[in-house]
């Protein structure tokens, strides 16, 4: 009689590269539209628009927690461009581990200004984006389909 | 360091000439403002009644150009004291007097009166002035009596002048827009089937008068009151006033006239005086009309409870079978809403005649102040839904895009004084109103029958 892995048979290589795939895109694509998204104000894309929404955000943060306006400030005219390096570094896949680790740093940065001002809703949010980064930290190794790989 | 007096100018006129400059700085915005009203089309205007509803309508009229005061009277010296000292704070010199027939006698080139004064002297104030041959502004309810109300209508016509009564709803852009554009303009409601209107006011004690200031028994007895605490509460007794109905109601059961442009046929109503043991009156009524109009019955109902604010504060709401109007003179309590078979309102809102819902209803929520603002998406209105097949699917919350930024009487008032220039016609004159308080003070007749009441047509005709 022979035995049997009670676990089951473990997922083919095939099966894990296209799951890291699907979650690259996924947060790639999330990423880079969050970013672009900064740069707008009523349908039109600027920079100005861009300065006066990551203005009005450290204003807000600061306004409401403890955090200094330069730190709030500092953080907020980085995030934008930020978000739109990572999120195309990601689909196009450059580093792409050491791109998903800044990436998840940068969403436990948004996070703590968003705990600072008890805003559950929105950290709650950012914490399904950190699960699905760290997933993909974890399926990292089956990374394909990369301009720019990483040191295996 | 002090600054010494010019050669020439001693202490005394330097301190007197400084105490003439502050003087003239302090007073520069109102006396402006007096010249301005001293104007080739300045009205001459007095007001009767310097009580809670006259003051409402003195501070409305002082932001009108081309009015000058110039006499206020009011039986209670503590109510005159105070509008002739409001109307001399801002550049008016009114004379005060105790009784009205002294104050018309005595001022001849008045061209208006406002009478302020309790429903049951509206009619006499009223036909006096008018007989003296000026135009007269009354508040509502005209009267509290048909009798009284008809008298009003009669003398104006005989004596050629204005009768505008203050049913300030009629001349509200708001309601006039709502009325003319929305209603039976773009026909949003479809047909209107039925409305209904209420004002649910907290409990509030009765009023009483500073120590010192009341009015002697037999002054008080010689103008028609019993004594000073019904003088201050007039509008729970029967004999000064119609009671809420005709106090709160008459503003609201008007609108089921204006909006449905139609007289009813029936009224049965309901209430008592079930909390406040030593008033008169009612203090919760509920009425139920039926009206004709060209495009079928609307059936209206109107709640007025002076024991609880509860129930959403005060409102008329007309229902038809495509779209519903929440109106009130707040503009927070007034919303429109489709219904989800109505054709859709996406391009009256293109065109806009009413706008996607800014705050509150239908809106969505306000962004954080360290959001970015939501984007709304053309076309994205809020998606019809059936959550059972018992309920009807939600119905979608819009805006009227229009605002009133002036105290809610004063386009009343306005409209008076330009009709008296000739540059209007009366949005409420004496006939309009007198249907309405033939429609308003019939309720309180069918309360007391307990049975429903027909009307005749010829009931509305003065």
């Amino acid at each position: 009689m022979s035995e049997t892995d009670p676990s089951g048979p473990a997922p083919s290589r095939s099966e894990q590269t296209w799951a890291f795939l699907l979650l690259r895109l996924f947060i790639g694509l999330r990423t880079l539209l969050a970013g672009i998204d900064k740069f707008e104000s009523n349908g039109t894309y600027s920079f100005a628009n861009y300065y006066a929404n990551m203005g009005r955000m450290a204003q807000g943060i600061t306004g409401a927690s403890f955090l200094p306006l330069w730190a709030t400030a500092n953080f907020a005219h980085s995030l934008g461009y930020l978000l739109v390096l990572l999120g195309a570094a990601l689909l196009l896949g450059l580093k792409t581990r050491a791109t998903l680790v800044l990436t998840g740093l940068l969403y436990v940065g948004l996070s703590f200004g968003l705990m600072a001002v008890q805003e559950d809703e929105g950290v709650a949010w950012l914490a399904i984006h950190v699960g699905l980064i760290a997933g993909a930290l974890a399926l990292a190794r089956h990374n394909r389909f990369a301009l720019w790989r990483d040191r295996s | 360091m002090a600054t010494d007096p010019p050669p020439g100018l001693t202490r005394r006129d330097f301190l007197a000439a400084g105490a003439r400059l502050g003087t003239a700085i302090l007073a520069g915005p109102y006396l402006v403002r007096a010249a301005a009203a001293a104007g080739a089309d300045t009205l001459n205007v007095a007001l009767t009644g310097c009580g809670e509803q006259g003051r409402v309508l003195l501070n409305a009229a002082l932001k009108i150009p081309g009015i000058r005061f110039r006499a206020v009277c009011d039986l209670w010296p503590y109510n005159r004291r105070y509008g002739e000292r409001l109307l001399k704070k801002f550049g008016h010199d009114p004379v005060p007097f105790a009784d009205h027939r002294e104050m018309l006698a005595s001022t001849p080139d008045l061209d208006a009166v406002i009478v302020a004064t309790p429903d049951f002297m509206h009619a006499e104030h009223a036909n006096a002035a008018l007989r003296a041959g000026h135009h007269v502004y009354c508040e509502k309810l005209m009267s509290n009596t048909v009798e009284g109300a008809r008298s009003m209508v009669l003398t104006a016509r005989e004596t050629g002048r204005l009768l505008q009564i203050g049913h300030q709803r009629r001349s509200n852009p708001r309601y006039l827009y709502a009325r003319d554009r929305i209603v039976r303009g773009a026909g949003l409601l479809g047909r209107v089937t039925n409305a209904e209107a209420q004002w649910n006011r907290a409990v509030a004690h009765d009023l009483g008068f500073p120590a010192h200031q009341g009015i002697p028994d037999e002054v008080l007895q010689a103008h028609g009151y019993a004594n000073m605490h019904e003088f201050r509460n007039w509008r729970w007794f029967r004999k000064y006033s119609g009671g809420i109905i005709s106090d709160l109601g008459a503003h609201q059961i008007d609108i089921f006239n204006f909006m449905l442009g139609a007289n009813p046929v029936s009224v049965m109503a309901g209430g008592g005086r079930d909390y406040y043991p030593n008033h008169e009156w009612y203090d919760n009524v509920f009425a139920i009309y039926e009206y004709p109009t060209p495009s079928g019955t609307v059936r209206t109902s109107y709640t007025v409870l002076t024991t609880t604010s509860a129930g959403g504060g005060y409102f008329e709401y007309f229902m038809g079978d495509e779209g519903a109007l929440k109106m009130s003179e707040n503009p927070r309590y007034t919303k429109l809403y489709r219904e989800a078979r109505a054709p859709d309102w996406d391009h009256w809102a293109d065109e806009g005649l009413i706008a996607r819902p800014g705050s509150g209803e239908g809106a969505p929520p306000p962004a954080k102040p360290w959001e970015k603002p939501h984007r709304r998406l053309p076309g994205l209105s809020r998606q019809d839904s059936v959550v059972d097949v018992r309920e009807s699917a939600e119905l979608s919350a819009w805006d009227m895009p229009v605002t009133l930024d002036k105290a809610i009487h004063q386009p009343h008032l306005e409209n008076f004084f330009d009709a008296i220039r000739g540059r209007s016609t009366l949005h409420s004159p004496g006939e309009v109103a007198f249907a309405t308080a033939v429609t308003v003070l019939k309720v309180n007749e069918a309360v007391a029958a307990r049975k429903m009441l027909a009307f005749e047509p010829g009931d509305f005709v003065a």
